[in-house]
């Protein structure tokens, strides 16, 4: 990702709070005052923008700053409770979805939002099917899907339900759907934190062509660099209030860093672990088969990090899963070596019993109850250490609870508030606090920082080093190439369920990695 | 990009237009009846060696079928927006009640549906607008419109006011088919076109199979579950209406056996419990599957309660052989010989 160099004096422009300013045309939408309380607690307090046509607009704020709340306003998914919404000039209903995606204001989640069992087609025009007196006009449909998806450059059958495609394809369809609607107004929420770079780039430069034929975008993403490749001016929100809104040759990515956090970022933790104490392997893999997964050897070290780099379906999680028993394996096997005792990996409760702890891509299915309280959730692998001849001790676990909290930064930092109710980033930090817990043997990490804010970033990034410092083998999957080169001491990279390429700390970079990624070169291992 | 994202995804579908064979077989894995189709063979080759008289007594046959797969249809509704409705034996029971205490033929029926539209309503309300679970909401329904049929009959069975008519309705109308059939069969035609060619029913789908996006994308979710109760409530009104003609006389305690039946008939048809999945063709197989079946057992003399074992046996052995976890199954099976096999 290439970050245009901008040698702006850092923070130093004064907080500017006009909206749509002068120099800009006209806008089409325009928050007006937007206040959102959920039951006592402000999500969003005050907060006006305006965007026009043509213009990208940056939102940025750390994780439970008020970003999707905002915006799920805006697009009437949700009612503010002071406030309103403009959209050429004319008042929207408060709360009416249909009226907003009437107006033109189309909305892609943060959280996948489509119905699994349905086809592509009839999810790119889900709630808006062509229809000729209530019946469904097929044949529209899949045309309009088609139109839409070309539009976009992608390709998947129309017919195919949306549970068989991949993630990336799945946000891909969503982008499709609010394009098919064919709006005046696109607001995408974190739509790259699934993407691969390639995919990345491929979204980015999709939606500079779409804001150059004048469609008015809001962009909301944790990866300062995306920001400053495609926007135009920032909004910059903290604690649910408006910090500022700047045009982005006015600023700095650092200067937009601490705006966000209010205070200087210690970029110093952006840095590699020293002389790691690599110890014996602990975790290993001999002639691994499994759907997706070739023939895998594979050893991390106590004390050691090891990144797994590749694209999105490279085969990475169905390797790792396959590697701890979580899904079947065909060939070869697994071992975990603990006090000089090794055992073989026969199920996910051996590994698990072994001191293996996993933490999952899909966090909100696969990680979280989102109807418990964060206590319970963080709690729940970690009922053994907490009881005494099997009665939990409740003073025990709240402390445990509130301690790991504080170590990935919660925010808010209440844990009997229930999961889903919290910002999408931080639920991933509660997945995160319900394993650190355990203090793990092993610990394997899919996508540990998808969709979190930098500073919550760097400190989970300060906890993974922590971890391996005190002798933990780590294993990290990770498609965000500055977070893989930054934590691990050895990267393999993975194609089509092989790994391709070895590559020590000091012989990777990004370029090395892509290379062997898509596969332009091999590298034969050390 | 597009490349390296689509790439595997074009390989396989090139793959399959290239091959009829393959494309059938993604057009039958897209498909949810399977468990339906495999009961109902085993159950149409058993019961044709064991009691061809099955076949040969085809209006009995038929009409079980009928009686289960109407109220079935109608749950089918509901369960595909990952709801229940269990009050609908007792709708079945209560509607039929108030339909024999009208002198007046007509004006008994139309109010028996009307009562069903209306206890469609109240559930929905009670689930959408106060947020009741709709399990509790319409077993306390369940409970409501038995004692309230109870309490209307005078816990006796009410004998029509027109006997006439009712006998009239039991003939058959054309050919074999019974008016009972033809209701059977045109309402299933129906709910089968609304449900896959009607915009609003096709929205049932998205409602079950995630309901955020379905309200995000500005589908009037509420609107369409006030629709599926009223479906559920309406058409086990006309199937206590039918039940009344037939036998000439409503009995409050009516139905009790068809909530188990109808429910069998949805889940082993294909239907998913949390919504989303399922068809009514498959609910109608499902349903055909448990008639035959029924009646078979019947003939063969096995009392009712071990009639419930076995149906109760069939609808554990339909949820164990899901066919997403078979095909699951089957998959690591295929990959297993392969690897072994292969180099
Ligand atoms: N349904 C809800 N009930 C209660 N509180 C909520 C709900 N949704 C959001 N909140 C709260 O509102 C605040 C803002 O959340 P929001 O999702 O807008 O954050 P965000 O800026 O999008 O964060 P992220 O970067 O993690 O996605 C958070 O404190 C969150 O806990
Ligand atoms: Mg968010």
């Amino acid at each position: 990702m290439n970050v245009p160099d901008r040698d702006a004096a850092v923070g130093s422009q004064p907080a500017d709070d006009r909206v749509g300013g002068d120099d800009h045309p006209a806008p089409i939408i325009e928050g007006r005052n937007i206040v959102k309380r959920f039951g006592g607690a402000v999500a969003v307090d005050d907060v006006s923008i305006a965007v026009s046509p043509g213009e990208i607009h940056g939102l940025l704020g750390e994780n439970g700053a008020g970003k999707s709340t905002l915006m799920r306003v805006l697009a009437g998914v949700l009612a503010p409770n002071e406030g309103a919404v403009w959209v050429e000039g004319r008042k929207l209903d408060p709360g009416d979805t249909r009226a907003a995606l009437d107006a033109g204001v189309s909305l892609v989640h943060q959280e996948l939002s489509l119905v699994p069992e349905m086809t592509v087609a009839e999810n790119i025009l889900l709630g808006s099917t062509p229809s000729r007196s209530g019946f469904i006009n097929t044949r529209e449909q899949k045309r309009i899907a088609a139109e839409a998806l070309e539009e976009i450059g992608v390709s998947v059958d129309l017919d195919e339900p949306i549970a068989r495609l991949s993630v990336a394809l799945r946000q891909f369809v969503e982008i499709a759907r609010a394009i098919a609607r064919k709006p005046q107004v696109l607001i995408l929420d974190e739509p790259t934190a699934t993407l691969t770079p390639a995919e990345t780039t491929y979204l980015l430069d999709m939606l500079q062509r779409l804001a150059g034929r004048g469609l008015a975008i809001i962009y909301i993403s944790h990866r300062i660099p995306e920001i400053f490749a495609i926007c135009n001016r920032v909004t910059v929100l903290r604690d649910g209030r408006h910090v500022t809104t700047v045009d982005i040759e006015d600023t700095t990515p650092e200067g937009v860093v601490e705006f966000m956090v209010g205070r200087d970022l210690q970029l110093e933790l952006e840095t590699h672990r020293v002389d790691p104490d690599i110890g014996e392997v602990v975790l290993s893999a001999r002639g691994l088969r499994a759907p997706g997964v070739n023939d895998i050897d594979l050893d991390v070290r106590a004390g050691e990090i090891v990144g797994l780099g590749g694209l999105v379906g490279a085969g990475r999680t169905e390797l790792v899963r396959a590697m701890i028993g979580a899904d079947i394996r065909t060939a070869g096997e697994t071992t975990i070596t603990r006090d000089g005792i090794t055992k073989r990996i026969a199920s996910y409760r051996s590994a698990v019993a072994g001191g293996v702890a996993y933490i999952p891509e899909e966090r909100r299915t696969d990680g979280l109850a989102l109807s418990m309280p964060v206590v319970d959730n963080i709690t729940l692998p970690n009922r053994h250490a907490l009881s005494r001849a099997h009665v939990l001790q409740s003073r025990k676990i709240v402390d445990f609870a509130k301690h790991l909290a504080e170590v990935v930064n919660l925010r808010p930092p209440e844990i009997h508030r229930n999961v889903g109710q919290y910002s999408g980033g931080n639920q991933q930090k509660v997945v995160l606090a319900k394993w650190l817990g355990r203090e793990p043997e092993v610990i394997i990490l899919d996508e540990p920082t998808r969709g979190v804010d930098v500073g919550a970033k760097a400190e989970i990034h300060r906890l993974i080093r922590e971890l391996a410092d005190n002798g933990a083998a780590v294993l990290v999957v990770s498609s965000d190439l500055p977070e893989l080169l930054e934590l691990s001491d050895t990267i393999h990279v993975v194609r089509d369920g092989r790994i391709v390429g070895t590559l020590l700390r000091d012989q990777a970079d990004e370029t090395s990695v892509m290379a062997l990624a898509s596969g332009q070169t091999k590298v034969d291992a050390p | 990009m597009t490349d390296t994202q689509t790439q595997p995804q074009h390989a396989e579908t090139d793959d399959a237009r290239s091959d009829l064979i393959s494309r059938v077989r993604t057009i039958l894995g897209r498909r949810t009846e399977g468990r339906a189709v495999a009961l109902l063979s085993v159950v149409v080759v058993i019961t044709a060696i064991t009691e061809p008289i099955v076949f040969t007594s085809y209006e009995v046959t038929l009409g079980r079928i009928a009686l289960i797969g109407l109220v079935a249809l109608g749950l089918t509704a509901v369960i595909l927006m990952g709801e229940l409705d269990l009050a609908v034996a007792s709708t079945l029971a209560v509607s039929g009640v108030i339909m024999a205490s009208f002198e007046s033929i007509t004006i008994g029926i139309l109010a028996a549906l009307g009562t069903g539209l209306l206890i469609g309503v109240v559930n929905a309300f009670f689930v959408i607008v106060v947020g009741i679970n709709s399990f509790i909401a319409t077993l306390g329904m369940l409970f409501f419109l038995r004692g309230a049929a109870f309490v209307i009959s005078g816990e006796a069975p009410v004998r029509l006011a027109n006997v006439d008519a009712g006998i009239a309705f039991g003939r058959p109308l054309i050919g074999p088919l019974s008016p009972r059939m033809l209701i059977f069969i045109a309402a299933f035609v129906m709910l089968h076109i609304f449900l896959t060619r009607v915009r609003a029913g096709r929205e049932f789908y998205a409602v079950g199979g995630n309901r955020e996006a379905a309200h995000d994308a500005g589908i009037p979710v509420t609107r369409r579950v006030f629709t599926g109760f009223m479906i559920s409530g309406f058409v086990a009104s006309l199937a206590g209406v039918i039940n009344t003609l037939e036998r000439t006389a409503a009995d409050p305690t009516a139905g009790s056996a068809v909530l188990l039946a109808s429910f069998a008939a949805a889940i082993i048809g294909g239907v998913l419990l949390n919504g989303g999945r399922g068809s009514v063709f498959g609910t109608l197989l499902g349903a055909s599957s448990l008639g035959l079946l029924q009646v078979a057992l019947t003939l063969s003399g096995v009392q009712v309660d071990v009639q419930n074992i076995v149906i109760g046996s069939v609808l554990l052995l339909a949820v164990i052989t899901d066919p997403s976890s078979l095909r699951a199954a089957a998959g690591s099976m295929r990959a297993l010989v392969r690897s072994r096999s292969g180099p």
